[in-house]
């Protein structure tokens, strides 16, 4: 539904998308990480057509974004980041005015409004002045004008930024349902945000994508460096030593407190058993021993500061 | 030509919301009000016409005009709507042609109240129509490309009053200055100033002339600031 291809995009000397290239199937739900600065934004305003890329291509349904870049505004549904909207209007007025302009006749704009209405919650304020409304109403405002059209592809823009909890909860709902009948592009620099709604996350940083999979196969890739953390008592030394011997220890560091010997294990098998077994033999007591997986967060911490460094 | 005027009907209604337009109407009706007044123009025993004030009305529309447009773009670009509009399925000569349409709408009504004038005319005198119509129209073709000039200004920039001062000044150095140096310069400078003196040509509407080239030149200046507003919206996607 959505391919692109060494997409780059250069402001200046300044490379905000560097030769960028990933696909987005028909029903896919697919999330768009990085920090912010990234060039999240800068890929999707090429998606949109509200940019052209420096170089590479991007199709939409089958559409060149350069050359039927009408074709491709038709079939997407757009929200902006800053959900840019006109604080004069009212909601209802916006969307009639939405309507005409993505082409839906009378009736249809109608039955369209009415749906989206509906689906976004704005029963409450569909007469007040947008100028008057909270950021959520705006927000779902904004939705509602990127579905108006029932577009096959819905790209969002940091969908839930500056909402409440229970906003961002109900937003999350929504766009989980919208995924079953449209294609689902959406960015965020919330690791949550992704993990929870999407079904594959594409990880950017300084341009470039550093990672792409579903958030299990992503934390699989962490999951074979995991650490272990165990904490027994007995003589220091002698606890360092034999641990070490283990099958599976690959690196290990050590404090004492109190005559607890503290150890931070990295290992390559899981080897919590013979720490077990070996504090049993040797009459150590054991007050800790627990595996500590990576989270998806530490994964993207990691490959974040790693880009970072690599580029620095 | 649907999204045409989907983008008009919502710039007439944000128009008229915003206080803007009343405080426009109002400036213009005060000012020809004043013209009535110091150009005696309602007075007993002189000439039942309003040929003088419409000579001065342009003035006024090089201040009054630039005002109806400047926010036009300049706001898209400064609120970020432009980005909505960008990415709907209008192409951006819809756009400029719609916002183009309603400052027009927005202009005639605007003229269409000074008919009181014409009206207070009629009721204690005997005021030519053909001559008043004429001068209407050539105060309606003339407004065109004041207009067109000053939604271009809008797309440079993203404030609206240095949209409206970059509109007014030549503006007013073109209603003015060509006036009153045409006559002291030579060459092709006085060749050119007589094309652009839209004074001159505004004093034959007055006289109750409709004159071909002036037509042309008011239609075609108008749709060359049109031509160039697309130009610049499209231009600047590719910053």
């Amino acid at each position: 539904m959505i391919e692109v291809r060494q997409l780059s995009k250069h402001y200046g000397t300044r490379k905000a998308v560097d030769n960028i290239s990933f696909t987005v199937g028909e029903g896919e739900i697919v999330g768009f990480l990085g920090p912010n600065g990234a060039g999240k934004t800068t890929t999707i305003r090429v998606l949109t057509c509200f940019h052209p890329a420096t170089s590479g291509t991007a199709r939409i349904a089958g559409h060149d974004v350069l050359s039927q870049s009408l074709a491709v505004r038709r079939v997407i549904g757009y929200l902006p980041e800053s959900v840019p909207l006109y604080p004069e209007m009212r909601v209802r007025e916006y969307l009639r005015f939405r309507g005409r302009l993505k082409g839906l006749d009378r009736a249809a704009r109608e039955a369209a409004i009415a749906r989206v209405v509906e689906r976004c919650w704005l029963n409450d304020v569909i007469g007040r002045p947008i100028g008057q409304l909270s950021k959520g109403y705006r927000q779902r405002v904004g939705l509602a004008d990127a579905l108006l059209h029932n577009p096959k592809v819905l790209i969002l823009d940091e969908p839930t930024v500056g909402l409440d909890p229970r906003q961002i909860r109900e937003t999350r709902s929504l766009i989980k349902e919208l995924a079953k009948d449209h294609t689902v592009m959406l960015s965020s620099h919330i690791l949550h945000e992704v993990e929870a709604t999407c079904e594959r996350t594409i990880i950017i940083n300084n341009g470039r994508i550093v990672a792409s999979g579903s958030p299990h196969e992503l934390r699989e890739r962490v999951s074979g460096e995991s650490k272990l953390i165990a904490e027994v008592k007995g003589p220091h030394d002698d606890v360092v030593a034999s641990v070490r011997k283990l099958n599976g220890v690959t690196d290990l560091r050590s404090e004492t407190q109190n005559g607890w010997v503290r150890l931070t294990l990295a290992t390559s098998a899981d080897v919590r058993e013979s720490i077990f077994k070996l504090s049993t033999e040797r009459g150590w007591s054991v007050r800790e021993l627990r595996r500590d997986i990576a989270s998806l967060e530490d994964y993207f911490v990691k490959i974040v500061a790693g880009t970072r460094d690599a580029s620095e | 030509m649907r999204n045409v005027l989907a983008i008009t009907q919502r710039e007439l209604l944000s128009l008229f919301f915003s206080p803007i337009a009343y405080i426009v109407t109002a400036g213009f009706l005060l000012l020809t009000g004043v013209l009535v007044i110091v150009t005696d123009s309602i007075a007993p025993g002189k000439p039942a016409t309003l040929r003088e004030v419409f000579m001065w009305t342009p003035f006024v529309l090089t201040m009054i005009l630039p005002a109806i447009t400047m926010r036009m773009i300049s706001e898209e670009y400064r609120s970020g709507t432009i980005e909505s509009l960008m990415t709907a399925p209008v192409t951006d000569g819809q756009m400029v042609l719609g916002k183009y349409l309603a400052s027009v709408g927005f202009y005639v009504v605007m003229l269409a109240t000074t008919l009181v004038y014409l009206v207070i005319l009629a009721i204690y005198g005997n005021p030519d129509f053909g001559a008043a119509l004429a001068g209407y129209l050539g105060l309606f073709l003339l407004g065109l490309p004041f207009l067109a000039v000053g939604l271009f200004t809008s797309s440079l920039t993203r404030n609206q009053i240095v949209a409206w001062i970059l509109a007014t000044v030549p503006l007013m150095l073109l209603a003015w200055f060509a006036y009153y140096i045409v006559a002291s310069v030579q060459g092709w400078l006085r060749v050119v100033l007589q094309q652009v003196n839209v004074m001159t040509r505004l004093e034959m509407f007055n006289r109750g002339l409709i004159v071909t080239d002036s037509v042309v030149f008011f239609l075609g200046s108008a749709a060359l600031f049109v031509f160039l507003t697309i130009k610049i919206v499209e231009s600047r996607r590719w910053r």
